[in-house]
């Protein structure tokens, strides 16, 4: 990192933070410039925190150079990371991972029924949510573990793999029994609890950004469970909150490509939720698969009328079934061209 | 308009705010619900202020219902408007683009650059001789000068010329020598700008403010529409968020929103959505996936030494290759027959 020192800092502040860099075992590389001194702090590869320096006489500010994640950085595992998804299918492999389904498990027929039009519409995964984080407290929350069941019957019927949130530590060891993707919504992208709970089992994880968490931000929470020995994580990028208000969230498309630059882990994008409106939903989702995105994950519901969460943002049966032909088309089309899902290749 | 009155607002008050809905010859249409009153008012169409009532005695809130822009609108126009850039029409699936340096810095660089975007298959040559650049002290452009350097690479490729005008006073000088003039993001809300572009028979490239709603950019659009000029070409570059890995954040569902809100043509800025080069062929993929009538790219043939935007420039080489995978993505949209926005 860089420590900048204030133009009025005296020698003796200076040389104060020479001392206090050598004292954590670093070597400080002074650059004396016209106006102001700046110190270079070089280590080990270890992380430094900005807090170490900042309250010290003298400094003005200070820059950290270094990322300050490393299990989930490009720069330490080069190559793309391939994530499993049930016993037959993987993430980022180049071809695009979609998982379709409604947006909550409300019914034994609704969940059987999407399950089957899914997969026949070329899902290779089916999500459902059985327990709901709803902004309100007096919305459906979720039918529980009753959900769950029906997940498992739904896998059981389709064959395909199973894509569910869990929204509390104590629900892990549950959630895991019945699913092999274990989702962490946008709303606790940043439950340090649960991010570790997480990182204890082997489950795949499906890391949702959090609405206002930067990409930084996304990329410290994928540590928090790499760091505990899961490495299976996919991340999703699903819009974040803007002064917008004409959709439901602003699609962070400059993420797919930022994400695919700095990690070696599989992005794909929620065109559902960053829309928040069927209509954009198609749309969003050939542009993600066209902006580099390992996959897709989109609601679906047989009658979104009358859907108990996000029927606004599923698409019925047959659309979904025409955007997975587009997204394949494009993806082909990628292909064809040889383009790498990661800018820098 | 919904107007909606408090909680235990009296007969008087409903009665007082239904008088002053019919004083401006509209209708009101009450509704008492368990808990509150909420009164419609129902016009002709002509734009009604909200101002009107919300100060009013009982009044909790008023909703909008009608959209504020009315000539931009898919309503009144619901087929594609197709807008000329020289002899290329810009609008319903068109994948115009236009390509060139962020600034004219002069003659070598500017027919350089002209020639490789011409050969790599741009339609249009964008380049800056008025720029309003965030900090005084930075390269302001070359003036009129740049203006003639853009008249000189169109002689030379045949391509469009696309600049900036930044000030009323100085439309009439641009449209003299470019066939686009563009309005920056920075001057989406120069009103005084919008009308003087509005009474030209000039396209306008009008870029989406970077902390402007897609409501304010269509009312912007308005402005120049409401003049009698009908050639608009709306541009999103970028919105200011929170994020800071990137110079701006692409709004890319502004392309499906503007596509179904507004008749008029979307084009989508790769360059400074993103800020970043490395960044640039994912975006333009994306947009035109997306559904965008084309896109405009910085491009220099030596980004390390321009005088602005060279994080975000593109090399001729690398643009020419992003043309291929634009075109590509374009074919499967036009293979497919798809359309931006579906219907339900």
């Amino acid at each position: 990192m860089m420590i900048i020192m204030k133009a009025t800092a005296t020698k003796e502040e200076v040389e104060n933070v020479h001392q206090r860099i050598k004292d954590l075992e670093l070597q400080p590389h002074q650059i004396s410039g016209a106006e102001r001194n700046v110190i270079g702090v070089v280590g080990d590869g270890r992380p430094v925190e900005v807090t170490a320096f900042i309250r010290l006489p003298g400094v003005a500010s200070v820059i950290p150079i270094s990322k300050p994640y490393k299990l989930a950085s490009r720069e330490f595992f080069p190559e793309n990371t391939l994530i499993p998804i049930g016993d037959n299918h993987v993430v980022g492999n180049g071809t695009p991972t979609i998982i379709g389904g409604p947006c909550a498990v409300e019914s034994r027929e609704q969940i059987l029924e999407i399950a089957q039009s899914v997969k026949e519409a070329g899902a290779h995964a089916l999500r459902g949510g059985a327990f709901k984080p709803r902004t309100s407290p007096y919305s459906f929350q979720g039918m529980g573990e009753d959900g769950l069941k029906l997940l498992a019957e739904a896998r059981d019927l389709t064959g395909l793999p199973i894509v569910t949130e869990v929204t509390a530590p104590e629900l892990v060891p549950l959630v895991a029994d019945y699913a092999e993707v274990l989702q962490i919504g946008a709303r606790n992208m940043q439950n340090y609890a649960l991010l570790k709970a997480v990182g204890e089992t082997q489950r795949t994880i499906l890391l949702k950004r959090g609405m206002s968490a930067t990409i930084s931000d996304l990329l410290m929470a994928a540590e928090y469970i790499l760091a505990k020995g899961n490495q299976n994580v996919i991340l999703c990028e699903r819009g974040i909150r803007t002064f917008e208000t004409a959709t439901r969230n602003t699609t962070d498309i400059n993420a797919i490509p930022v994400l695919q630059a700095h990690t070696h882990l599989p992005v794909i994008l929620d065109p559902s939720h960053s829309t928040g409106h069927w209509e954009y939903v198609s749309a969003l989702a050939r542009s993600g698969i066209a902006a580099g995105a390992d996959g897709i994950v989109v609601e679906v519901h047989p009658n979104p009328a009358l859907a108990l969460s996000d029927g606004a943002q599923s698409l019925k049966p047959k659309r979904f079934k025409r955007l997975v032909k587009q997204v394949n088309a494009i993806s082909n089309a990628l292909k064809a061209e040889d383009i790498s899902t990661n800018p820098l290749q | 308009m919904m107007i909606i009155m408090r909680l235990g607002a009296s007969k008087e008050e409903v009665k007082n705010v239904v008088a002053r809905v019919k004083s401006f010859d509209l209708d009101a249409h009450l509704s008492d619900g368990s808990e509150r009153t909420v009164i419609g008012v129902v016009g002709d169409g002509r734009p009604v202020d909200k101002n009107l009532f919300i100060r009013l005695p009982g009044v909790d809130n008023i909703l909008p219902i009608s959209k504020p822009y009315k000539l931009a609108s898919r309503e009144f126009y619901p087929a594609d408007s197709l807008v000329p850039i020289g002899e290329h029409k810009v609008g319903n699936g068109s994948k115009v683009i236009i390509a060139g340096p962020c600034a004219v810095e002069s003659r070598e660089q500017l027919m350089e650059t002209a020639k490789a975007v011409k050969a790599a298959g741009a339609h249009a040559l964008r380049g800056g001789a008025f720029k309003p650049r965030t900090s005084p002290y930075s390269f302001q452009g070359m003036g009129e000068d740049g203006l003639k350097l853009l008249a000189e690479a169109r002689d030379l490729t045949g391509l469009p010329i696309v600049t900036e005008i930044i000030s009323p006073e100085l439309v009439p000088l641009v449209a003299s020598y470019a066939d686009v003039l563009q309005i920056g993001a920075r001057n989406m809300q120069n009103y005084s700008l919008l009308k003087a572009a509005g009474l030209t028979d000039r396209t306008i490239l009008l870029k989406r403010g970077m902390s402007a709603t897609i409501s304010d950019f269509l009312m912007a659009a308005e402005y120049i529409l409401s003049k009698g000029n009908q050639n608009v070409i709306l541009c999103e570059r970028g919105i200011r968020t929170f994020e800071t890995a990137t110079r701006n954040t692409t709004d890319i569902n502004a392309i499906p929103v503007l596509k179904s809100l507004t008749h008029l043509p979307v084009m989508l800025d790769p360059s400074h959505s993103t800020g970043d080069w490395r960044f640039v062929a994912s975006l333009a993929r994306s947009g035109i996936a997306a559904g965008a009538d084309g896109l405009i790219i910085e491009v220099h043939p030596d980004p390390s030494n321009a005088l602005s935007d060279g994080a975000q420039s593109l090399k001729p080489q690398r643009f020419a290759t992003l043309v291929e995978d634009v075109n590509a993505i374009a074919e499967v949209l036009k293979e497919r027959n798809i359309v931006p926005v579906p219907i339900q």
